[in-house]
């Protein structure tokens, strides 16, 4: 207790998170999330052609299916779109911020010092784009962890590179 | 002392031990082949009994020898060097288990009742950590045990001094700090786990549901005067019976659950650390060390409160409590204390009692989805099964007034008990509807936190708000977004500028 001080903190003078520069995911991600909307798509569609071609009384019904299925599809792609737009990280002097969702907007901060450990993650598709996903994990579990999407390879690296660093300085 | 305690050097467990194995072994093996024994014995007609006896004794000795092998095979050993605790063990396959002293929360010593018999204790190891590994030893003598334990959680302070430390303290019998008599135990088996119950009793009323049914049937058919009268008084009576019985049994469990954790519930306080011990078959053995603590909680319900007595649940950090809802394994409850006991122990482990600073108030939105969830659109889904499938229950449609009175009458205690106070040392959130729990953390146990609003809620500034601990999660709903805001910026600042450790 010897160094302890107790100044009045003005909370209007701290670092507002919301100010921080939020960086967007990469546009190539737009691509990786494209494939993976299409694979689903086809396989949808494959089953719906495959219940018309062999079930007779489904086949009375091909406009209602093709209607739905061409609601699903653009509800799918708009909504991921809206989804991609809205992402984006932060790395701040002593933390990290991720935000995202669609119709809740969710901003989550982890300092560096309660950061456990960091992954990256090279998906088979976001490879083909250069892409790589950060994983970063605190004590706080899955919910307090984070999962970035959509950095560019050589970033996310840095980026790793420049936490683990950040992780050792404040454990020594 | 028939140990040596210089634990750098690779230790046996006590030779009882050997009798924990193999009854470890051998509930294992009877577990296992049990069944087909038993299906062999009836298919041969118990022609062969002899084989069987003497292939059991076999059996036997090759467990026993086995055990001995095991026993032999089994040591441990404390690297002070590396800070590492190293197990070996395994009989066919060895293996070598390391845990860094630094990765551990918590040593427990328990006893189950053939090691009381036997008079040696185990000491189970809890990491916490993404790299989950458990780590039991199960015999060692108490002055072994409560040595190592020691040895195992004071990682900084220097090991002469913790080693006589512990010794002092095995050696004389400090007076309880907190000790539960058998008629407290009785209150708090009266008056807690109301949920259990309340799941017990709805079964009952269903039961309830059928009688009555029956009883309106009886009554419509007109059969007989005398045996309708008699049916009547019959189920009238075997419904106040039925209630009795509902409650006695409910009560009764409690009780029984409650001594069987509690029973000799006593902690003692031992420089900077707790000691909690309590259980009537099982006896368990907790260090709680104040600094590793990461989530405190205590709750009262109406009758705790007019009883004078509340619960109190301390959790530790451990990887899979901060991801489930159930953090039983890692928390250590000191149930039926009353308030200065309680101020006691929270100064224990906080320095100062947590004082609960500007309250934050949730918006009256917080009533909406509830409402809608629970009373709107379960009560449209019984109308409309009800008026056009489901014919019988529509002359049950008046229910739907009771129903709507007593969820609009709990949804509105959540509402109201649904609070966060902040100040600058601490976040105390109460909540609950008939339990009303205080949970309270400090500002640097906080590992991330988040910040959520839905877009419609954008206009009313309202949010909400998520803090994450390595103990669970702490949940804010519906509170003024900007003050939720800034709260988030303070305590971010507040985390990366103090140089207190989370552990």
């Amino acid at each position: 207790m010897q160094e302890f001080t107790n100044d009045p903190i003005d909370i209007e003078a701290l670092p507002n998170y919301e100010q921080a520069q939020l960086k967007t995911l990469h546009p190539k991600y737009w691509n990786v999330v494209m494939i993976h909307i299409g694979i689903f798509l086809f396989l949808l569609a494959a089953g719906i052609a495959a219940l018309v071609v062999f079930n007779s009384e489904a086949k009375q019904h091909i406009i209602l299916f093709s209607a739905l299925y061409i609601v699903l599809a653009v509800l799918l792609i708009a909504l991921n779109r809206a989804d991609i737009s809205r992402r984006g990280f932060a790395v701040r002097d002593k933390d990290i911020i991720y935000r995202n969702g669609v119709i809740a907007l969710t901003t989550t901060i982890v300092p560096f010092s309660r950061i456990q450990h960091i992954a990256l993650h090279e998906g088979l598709f976001a490879r083909m784009f250069g892409l790589a996903a950060l994983n970063i994990f605190t004590a706080g579990g899955s919910s307090g962890s984070l999962h970035i999407p959509g950095i560019e390879i050589g970033e996310a690296r840095r980026i790793k590179e420049m936490l683990m660093k950040q992780i050792t300085k404040t454990e020594e | 002392m028939t140990m040596d305690h210089d634990f750098s050097k690779p230790q046996k467990q006590s030779a009882s031990g050997i009798i924990i194995m193999f009854a470890n072994t051998l509930q294992k093996v009877i577990r296992a082949a049990a069944l087909p024994v038993l299906f062999i014995f009836i298919k041969s007609g118990g022609q062969h009994t002899w084989a069987m006896v003497s292939g059991s004794i076999a059996l036997i000795l090759i467990l026993a020898v086995f055990a001995y092998i095991r026993y032999v095979k089994f040591t441990f050993f404390l690297d002070e060097d590396k800070q590492e605790f190293i197990i070996n063990k395994g009989v066919f396959s060895r293996t070598t288990l390391t845990i860094q002293l630094n990765k551990i929360q918590q040593v427990n010593i328990n006893q189950s009742l053939l090691q009381q018999m036997i008079g040696v204790y185990s000491l189970d190891i809890d990491t916490a950590g993404s790299d989950k590994k458990e780590a039991s030893i199960k015999a060692v003598d108490h002055t072994t045990a409560t040595l190592l334990r020691q040895k195992l959680l004071s990682r900084d302070t220097s090991t002469t001094e913790s080693g006589q430390l512990a010794a002092s303290e095995a050696e004389s019998v400090m007076p309880p700090f907190l000790k539960l008599s058998n008629f407290t135990l009785l209150k708090v088996g009266i008056t807690s786990n109301y949920g259990a119950s309340i799941a017990l009793l709805t079964g009952f009323i269903f039961g309830l549901f059928e009688l009555i049914k029956d009883y309106n049937s009886a009554f419509e058919i007109e059969e007989n005067q005398l045996s309708q009268a008699f049916n009547r008084g019959f189920s009238v009576f075997s419904l106040c019976f039925l209630l009795i019985a509902a409650l006695v049994l409910i009560l009764g469990t409690n009780i029984i659950r409650t001594f069987i954790k509690y029973f000799d519930f006593k902690i003692i306080k031992q420089k900077r650390a707790l000691a909690v011990s309590s259980g009537l078959f099982t006896k368990h053995n907790t260090l709680l060390k104040p600094d590793k603590v990461q989530l405190s909680a205590y709750s009262q319900n109406y009758f705790q409160k007019k009883l004078g007595m509340l619960n109190i649940k301390v959790k530790q950090a451990s990887y899979s409590s901060a991801d489930e809802e159930d953090e039983k394994k890692s928390a250590v409850e000191i149930p039926g204390c009353d308030e200065t006991e309680r101020d006691e122990i929270l100064k224990m482990i906080f320095d100062h009692i947590p004082a609960k600073g500007k309250p934050l108030l949730p918006n009256y939105r917080f009533l909406f989805l509830r409402i809608m969830l629970c009373i709107i659109l379960p009560l449209l889904a019984v109308f409309l099964l009800g008026s056009f499938f489901l014919t019988v229950i529509k002359p049950h449609f008046v229910l739907a007034v009771p129903y709507v009175f007593i969820v609009v009458t709990l949804l509105y205690f959540e509402y109201k008990h649904h609070r966060l106070y902040t100040n600058d040392n601490f976040v105390i959130k109460r909540s609950g509807i008939w339990d009303i729990e205080h949970e309270i953390i400090e500002p640097h146990k906080i590992q991330a936190i988040t910040a959520k609003q839905y877009f419609w809620h954008k206009k009313a500034d309202v949010g909400h708000l998520t803090i994450h601990t390595a103990a669970g999660v702490i949940h804010f709903k519906y509170g003024n977004y900007t003050h939720i805001k800034n709260l988030v910026n303070y305590w971010i600042y507040k985390v990366e500028s103090s140089k207190k450790d989370w552990m």
